[in-house]
């Protein structure tokens, strides 16, 4: 691919993405217009106000409601799509995901044991489940790594892919243990592990935008060597890379990524895998591309699949979860098999 | 610069390959790794360059392999391994770009630029420059081993262990391949003379390539010694249970 194709289709991904964006805040059952958008935007971001003309409930559905809500959708979509990327280099498997590690099973243990408990910790208010959500998640990795180390002291991908299942399977089953026990909280449980960006505001945003930011410039600084692990730990260690420190590293970045989106949203499958394929296909395999781009697809698809979700059968919303997997897996199959005749 | 083990010992699980070996390697030397399937080659070139846990010592130019950063070993030994599953479709240039990563930086490639110039070089060197843009799922099996030698000599490392570079080479490229490795030997990276120590089931072409046989069997070292006198019928049937001489005559 030439530097001059590939800055083209950067650039055709990234208006792609913008219009997405905007479409995803301006539709639903109240419209805007773009200049109108655009004032409530300027309006807020100088410090004027709501311009005038502009009705102050118009600027409160598009400022407090439906911008924090797309963005997040966007971040959590390039958040999922991230970690997606890095962790099938590193367990070279395009099916791989921080999820089989079991981050959304620890997760889900989380937010059940909040919801059936009712913990609630002063500080963290409207906080806790997404926290024990997150928690959770990051736990149930960091068992998976340290009973793989123990187990096999080169932290084989094997090893790492098998523990994990093991681990997701066993919280799974205290999950479901719990929910028939206390079968009162089943509803509110199962519209959780569907995922949802409903009431989500600038509060969320602005704790999963930095996280982004951070894990995006450490996964970057990181992407030789994620070039180098696809090919296998064995010859990245014969290039120079250590690949047990790269490994354990990259893991619980992409399970941070992975358990604050899970922790603020549910669980939302798919965009993870099918995001960083789409990429591949368009890009080539070099994470210094895939990583960026696979950020800019994922958010993009997700905003989508919100935009869907609360619009398809509006007043009453799908959760979003069943959208990306509606929409993802036929597309993901169409991909996988053309690419297959084409080959 | 040598590379000594003393007393190694290892294995995979409860599977002992390596019983106790004791040999060094002196630069400027082409050691042939030989033996029977399982007799522990491959093993023991992963020890030798440190990437596999064991018991002994393996001292690189006095420094024990095991306390040295990878980046630091990678920069003094290359290693080709024996298979190499490829699980994303770089390019060809993408994947010998990427040899260069350990030596980036350092004395050997200042920069990028003049580690994607030695990459194109060791394109050139091992006959894939005009495959630059395929992608590896694209190439035959003999192409992609030219491809990852081509990966190997781009780590710019003077010590480099091959396992069976001749896999999937027609008999072209394998003699091309010999006079490739007898030029780089006899040559320097830096102030080291450069090394070779290979695996080859080619007994013709370990003669073309070395001068000294190591030859393990049942992950004991029964034979160090001259190349010659390692093919001497006696020793190989030694070395394989089977009658070499005859089968080659």
């Amino acid at each position: 691919m030439t530097k001059k194709g590939t800055g083209l289709k950067i650039a055709l991904s990234a208006v792609l993405c913008l219009f997405i964006l905007i479409l995803a805040i301006r539709q639903g059952s109240v419209y805007i217009s773009l200049k109108d958008l655009f004032g409530i935007i300027g309006g807020h971001i100088t410090g004027k106000g709501t311009p005038d003309g502009i009705e102050p409930m118009m600027d409160s559905i598009f400022w407090t409601i439906r911008m924090p809500r797309a963005i997040m959708a966007f971040l959590v979509g390039g958040a999922l799509s991230l970690s997606g990327a890095c962790m099938q280099a590193l367990l070279q498997n395009p099916l791989a995901s921080s999820y089989t590690l079991g981050v959304s099973s620890g997760a889900s243990l989380g937010a059940a044991a909040v919801l059936i408990l009712e913990i609630s910790v002063p500080f963290l208010a409207g906080f806790m489940l997404p926290f024990a959500g997150f928690v959770f998640g990051l736990a149930t990795v960091i068992a998976a790594l340290l009973l793989a180390s123990a187990i096999d002291r080169s932290v084989s991908n094997t090893t790492v892919v098998l523990i994990g299942m093991v681990l997701s399977l066993f919280v799974n089953g205290m999950m479901n243990f719990l929910s028939t026990l206390y079968s009162d909280h089943s509803k509110q449980l199962i519209l959780w592990l569907m995922g949802s960006f409903s009431a989500r505001g600038w509060k969320h945003c602005a704790i999963l935008f930095p996280v982004c930011v951070v894990c995006f410039v450490f996964l970057m600084l990181m992407s030789r060597k994620l070039d180098i692990m696809s090919f296998g730990d064995l010859q990245a260690q014969a290039m120079g890379v250590d690949a047990k420190k790269t490994k354990i590293a990259a893991v619980l970045v992409c399970s941070l990524l992975t358990g604050v989106s899970v922790a603020f949203t549910g669980v939302i499958g798919f965009v993870d895998l099918a995001a960083p394929h789409v990429v591949r296909k368009i890009f080539g395999p070099a994470h210094k591309l895939v990583l960026p781009m696979s950020f800019i697809y994922g958010g993009a698809f997700m905003a989508l699949c919100d935009l869907i979700s609360r619009t398809l059968m509006s007043p009453r919303e799908i959760p979003v979860g069943a959208v990306t997997a509606l929409i993802g897996a036929p597309f993901f199959a169409y991909v996988f098999f053309a690419s297959r005749r084409k080959r | 610069m040598d590379i000594i083990c003393k007393g190694i010992k290892a294995g995979y699980g409860k599977t002992e390959v390596l019983k106790g070996i004791d040999f060094t390697v002196r630069s400027g030397e082409k050691v042939f790794i030989g033996g029977a399937n399982g007799s522990g080659k491959t093993t023991l070139l992963r020890v030798l360059a440190g990437i596999i846990p064991h018991e002994g010592e393996v001292l690189i130019g006095g420094k024990d392999v095991s306390s040295m950063k990878r980046k630091e070993v990678a920069r003094l030994i290359a290693l080709m391994p024996q298979t190499s599953d490829i699980y994303f479709p770089y390019t060809v240039y993408e994947t010998v770009l990427l040899g260069t990563y350990a030596s980036s930086g350092s004395m050997v490639f200042a920069n990028r630029a003049s580690g994607a110039e030695y990459a194109q070089k060791c394109m050139e060197d091992c006959g894939v420059a005009e495959l630059k843009d395929r992608h590896l799922d694209e190439l035959s099996g003999g192409q992609l081993q030219r491809v990852l030698l081509a990966r190997t000599f781009a780590q710019g490392s003077p010590f480099l262990f091959l396992d069976e570079p001749g896999n999937n080479l027609d008999i072209k490229y394998r003699a091309e391949l010999c006079d490739k490795l007898n030029t780089w030997s006899s040559g320097k990276t830096g102030e080291i003379d450069n090394t070779l120590v290979a695996v080859f089931h080619d007994l013709e072409q370990a003669k073309r390539c070395c001068t000294r046989a190591v030859m393990l069997k049942e992950g004991r070292v029964i034979f160090d010694g001259d190349i010659t006198d390692a093919m001497k019928p006696g020793m190989l049937m030694k070395i394989y249970d089977f009658d070499v001489a005859s089968y080659m005559a």
